[in-house]
C-alpha cells in the first residue's frame, strides 16, 4: 500500500506543482517580509518617539492588526475592498498587502522593543564623542539593535511562511493547497498518498525555512566575534 | 452535498468574518456615504462573450466533482459541465479555485462570473446569489455492515446510528426519527472509524459519500441509498445578473435533450461509483427534478 | 577655558542645580565632590549639552555654548567625557571604538588616526588589546579604553563622571593612575569622584556641592584639612573611621 502512496508524488506534474506552490508561498512571505522590515523599522523608530500623537497612532495600528485574525484581514482586502469601493485587487496583491501590514506591525513592535533595550548610556556616549544623533543611530544603536533583532525577525519570517497557507481562501493556490488537491484527486485510487503528500509538504517547508534559520545562526556566530 | 462537517467550521469562519466585516463596512460606508451598494457590477453575458473569457469558480480538491489532476488540469463532474458552458458561450474558461466558505463572496464581488462548485441550493444562499436550474441532486444514505445490513430506516429503531455533528443527517434524524440513538462525532474521519470499530450499527451522511466509502471497504454496503428531502445542486451567478442566469437555464434545458449530464456522469463519476449507484439517483437533466 | 555663570537646572519643576558659577583655567584640574544626588553628575552633563540648562550660561574658550541643537556635535568634539558605566560600544573591538569618533565625527583619515590610537593605547597600557572586544576586558581596562577614546578627539577639556564608582577596588588604581598622569601633563579636567585620596592628589581646586549649590571651594589642602562650612565637615567625616575597639565599644 505504502509504495502506491509514494507514487502519487511523482505522478504527472505533481512534483512540479508542489514546488510551484512552495514558490508562491515563499514569494508572498519573503516579499512581505522585505517590505515589513523596512516599514516595521520606521514604525518601531516612530514608536520610540516622545510625540504622543505618533505614539497613539502607532499603538492603535498595532492593536488593530494584532486583534484581527489574518484571515479576516485577507477577506477585508480581497472582498471587502471590492464591496466597499469597487476596488478589485488580485488575491496575490491582497495577500502581499495584508502580510506586509501584519509584518510591519509585528516588526515595528520588535524594533521598538530592541531599541529601548539598548542602554541609554550607549546613546549618550555616542553623543559625547561629538557624533550627530543620526550618526549615533547609524553606527551605534542600529548595529546593536540588528544583532538582537535578527533572531526575532527570523522567527517572524518562518511564522509568516507558515501563515501563508491562509491565502487559499482568497484564491491563491500555495503548497499546502496543492498538497490537498493531490490527496483529494487520489482519494479513491491511492488513499495512502495523503501521508506521503503531507510528508512532502512538511519537507518542503523545512527546506524553505532551514536556510533562513542557518543564515541567522551564521550571523549570530559571526557577530559574537 | 457539502452539508458535511466542514460546514460547521466554515460557518464559524464566516461568522467571524461577517462580524468584523460588518463593523468595518459600516464605518467605511459612513465615510463614503452611498458608495457601497453599487461599488461593483457583474459582467453581463455580452461582456463575457466579447471578452472571449468566462471566469468560473470550482472546487479544486473535491474529487470527483471538482479537482485538479496530475497534469494540473481541472477535472470532475462540475468541471465537465463548465467546459461545455465555455464552449457554448464561445469563451475560454478561466478556473478559479474556491473554498466552501468563500463561494458567496466570490459572486458578490463579481470576481467570478459563475460558481459551479457543488453549490447546494438553500433559502439562505438564494438571498445572496441567483441559482439557475439544478444539474444534480443529493439525498442521505445509510451504510452498514453486510452482516447486519440496514435496508430500511425502520430497522434502525432502538439502534445506534453514527452521524457527524452539523450535518444534514444529524438534523434529519433528530427531527424525523427520535427513536434512533445517535452517536455524534466532530470529525468526519472519526465517523468512518467508529463504524469500522463497531461502535455503531450504521452510519449516515450524504449518499455520494457513503456510496464511495462502501466501495473502498468490503463488507459494508449502502442499504439505504436515498433518504430524506432531496437537495439540489445548481450553478449560481451574482444576484441580478439575469441575462447570464437565463442563458444558463436555457443551456441546461438544451443539454437535457442530449442527455448531457448522463455523459458527464459516465465520464467523471462512473469510474468512482461503478455499479453501486444508479445515475438517475444523482443526475438531473433539463433542470427538472422528478 | 571653561566658565559657568549662574547656571540653573530643574527636572519636572524640582531644582537640582541653582546659581552655579565657577571657572576652570587652562591646565587646571577641578574636582567636584559632594553627597550622592547633589547634582554633580547633572552639572557635567550640562557642560557638554546632554542636559539642557534652564538659565545661566556656559562658555568654552570664550565662546558661549548655545541651545542650538545642531551646534552641539561640534562643541562636544572639544569636550571629552568618560562615564561611570562602562560605555564602550559592545559590537566594536577596542580599535574600532577609538576610531569611531575621529573618523565619523571629525572625518579624519584612518591611517593618521590609527597611529594616534596606538599611541594612546600604549599610554593606557592596552596596545595588546586593540583587537579585543569590550566583553573580553575587565572593568578597569574598559575605562582606560574609554579614556583613550575620549582623548583621541584632542579635547580642550576632559570630563570624568565617577569613572571608578562601578569598578572592583583592585581596578580603581589603574584608572586613577592614568588620570593622574593626564593631570601632570597639563590636561584641563573637571572630575566628579568619591575617591577623596585621589582628589587630594590630583586636584588644583576642590568644589563642594550640596543640594544643588556650591557650598565651598578652595585648594585641596585647605578643604580636606580645614573645611570652612559645617556641611563640608559632615561630608568629610563620612570618609573617616575611628577605631572603636580602642574606645572599648567593640567586641570584647
Amino acid at each position: 500500500m505504502q509504495d502506491m502512496g509514494v507514487r502519487v508524488l511523482f505522478e504527472g506534474a505533481n512534483g512540479v506543482r508542489l514546488l510551484k506552490g512552495l514558490w508562491t508561498a515563499l514569494r508572498i512571505s519573503l516579499l512581505s517580509m522585505a517590505f515589513s522590515f523596512v516599514l516595521g523599522t520606521l514604525l518601531g523608530c516612530a514608536m520610540t518617539l516622545k510625540n504622543p500623537v505618533v505614539k497613539a497612532a502607532a499603538k492603535i495600528y498595532l492593536e488593530f492588526i494584532r486583534i484581527m485574525p489574518q484571515l479576516v484581514l485577507l477577506f477585508l482586502a480581497y472582498f471587502g475592498m471590492t464591496k466597499a469601493f469597487g476596488i478589485q485587487l488580485s488575491g496575490y496583491a491582497s495577500a502581499l498587502i495584508v502580510f506586509t501590514m501584519w509584518g510591519t506591525a509585528e516588526m515595528g513592535d520588535l524594533v521598538r522593543g530592541v531599541l529601548i533595550s539598548i542602554p541609554k548610556h550607549q546613546y549618550l556616549s555616542g553623543l559625547a564623542l561629538g557624533l550627530s544623533p543620526w550618526r549615533v543611530y547609524l553606527h551605534i544603536i542600529f548595529p546593536q539593535s540588528a544583532r538582537r533583532l535578527i533572531p526575532l525577525a527570523i522567527n517572524l519570517s518562518t511564522r509568516m511562511i507558515k501563515t501563508t497557507s491562509l491565502v487559499v481562501l482568497i484564491g491563491v493556490v500555495e503548497v499546502l493547497k496543492v498538497g490537498q488537491q493531490i490527496i483529494e484527486a487520489n482519494r479513491y485510487a491511492a488513499p495512502s498518498g495523503a501521508l506521503w503528500v503531507y510528508g512532502a509538504v512538511f519537507l518542503l517547508y523545512f527546506i524553505a525555512c532551514y536556510p533562513i534559520s542557518s543564515l541567522a545562526r551564521l550571523l549570530e556566530n559571526k557577530w559574537k566575534g | 452535498m457539502k452539508n458535511s462537517i466542514n460546514h460547521k467550521i466554515h460557518h464559524q469562519i464566516k461568522k467571524m468574518f461577517w462580524m468584523t466585516a460588518a463593523a468595518f463596512t459600516l464605518a467605511l460606508s459612513a465615510c463614503s456615504s452611498s458608495a457601497s451598494q453599487d461599488a461593483v457590477t457583474a459582467r453581463t453575458l455580452a461582456d463575457i462573450q466579447s471578452s472571449g473569457k468566462v471566469v468560473i469558480g470550482v472546487f479544486s480538491d473535491k474529487a470527483p466533482f471538482g479537482y485538479v489532476d496530475a497534469s494540473g488540469n481541472y477535472q470532475g463532474y462540475d468541471v465537465y459541465f463548465a467546459d461545455r458552458i465555455g464552449k457554448d458561450l464561445g469563451a475560454a474558461v478561466e478556473y478559479v479555485s474556491l473554498e466552501p466558505a468563500n463561494r458567496v463572496e466570490y459572486l458578490e464581488t463579481a470576481k467570478v462570473d459563475i460558481v459551479l462548485a457543488n453549490f447546494t441550493v438553500t433559502e439562505e444562499r438564494a438571498e445572496a446569489v441567483d441559482f439557475a436550474s439544478p444539474y444534480m441532486k443529493v439525498a442521505l444514505g445509510v451504510v452498514s455492515p453486510d452482516s447486519a445490513l440496514i435496508t430500511d430506516v425502520s430497522q434502525l429503531s432502538g439502534k445506534t446510528l453514527i452521524v457527524a455533528k452539523g450535518t444534514t443527517a444529524e438534523t434529519y434524524f433528530t427531527e424525523n426519527h427520535p427513536e434512533v440513538n445517535l452517536l455524534k462525532f466532530d470529525q468526519y474521519t472519526e465517523t468512518f472509524n467508529a463504524l469500522l470499530d463497531g461502535r455503531g450499527d450504521a452510519f449516515s451522511t450524504d449518499n455520494t459519500e457513503v456510496l464511495a466509502w462502501a466501495l473502498q471497504n468490503p463488507g459494508f454496503t449502502v442499504g439505504v441509498p436515498s433518504l430524506g428531502g432531496l437537495d439540489t445542486i445548481a450553478p449560481a451567478v451574482r444576484k441580478g445578473n439575469t441575462e447570464l442566469l437565463n442563458w444558463l437555464n436555457e443551456e441546461i434545458i438544451a443539454l437535457g435533450t442530449e442527455e448531457f449530464f448522463h455523459q458527464d456522469y459516465d465520464e467523471t463519476l462512473l469510474p468512482v461509483y461503478g455499479d453501486a449507484v444508479n445515475p438517475d439517483d444523482l443526475v438531473v437533466e433539463g433542470g427538472i427534478v422528478e | 577655558m571653561l566658565e559657568i555663570q549662574t547656571l540653573r537646572k530643574s527636572f519636572d519643576g524640582q531644582i537640582v542645580l541653582n546659581n552655579i558659577s565657577f571657572s576652570v583655567q587652562k591646565g587646571e584640574v577641578v574636582v567636584l565632590v559632594g553627597p550622592s544626588g547633589c547634582g554633580k553628575s547633572t552639572l557635567l552633563r550640562c557642560v557638554n549639552g546632554l542636559e539642557r540648562i534652564d538659565s545661566g550660561a556656559i562658555a568654552l574658550e570664550g565662546r558661549v555654548l548655545t541651545c542650538d541643537k545642531t551646534k552641539w556635535p561640534l562643541i562636544r568634539q572639544k569636550i571629552g567625557m568618560v562615564f561611570q558605566s562602562y560605555d564602550l560600544f559592545p559590537h566594536m573591538n577596542v580599535m574600532e571604538n577609538i576610531l569611531l569618533g575621529p573618523m565619523k565625527a571629525q572625518k579624519r583619515s584612518r591611517k593618521e588616526t590609527e597611529a594616534d590610537a596606538e599611541r594612546l593605547l600604549t599610554r593606557v597600557g592596552l596596545l595588546d588589546k586593540k583587537s579585543a572586544f569590550p566583553r573580553q576586558l575587565s572593568g578597569g581596562q574598559k575605562q582606560r579604553v574609554a579614556i583613550a577614546r575620549a582623548l583621541i578627539m584632542k579635547p580642550a577639556i576632559m570630563l570624568f563622571d565617577e569613572v571608578t564608582a562601578a569598578l572592583d577596588p583592585e581596578m580603581v588604581r589603574e584608572v586613577l593612575d592614568v588620570m593622574l598622569e593626564l593631570a601632570e601633563e597639563g590636561m584641563t579636567m573637571l572630575i566628579v569622584t568619591h575617591e577623596m585620596q585621589f582628589a587630594k592628589a590630583a586636584a588644583d581646586r576642590i568644589i563642594f556641592i550640596d543640594k544643588g549649590e556650591i557650598v565651598e571651594s578652595g585648594a585641596p589642602e585647605d578643604f580636606f584639612t580645614n573645611p570652612r562650612t559645617d556641611r563640608a565637615k559632615r561630608f568629610l567625616n563620612m570618609f573617616s573611621f575611628e577605631n572603636r575597639k580602642k574606645k572599648g565599644l567593640g567586641v570584647k
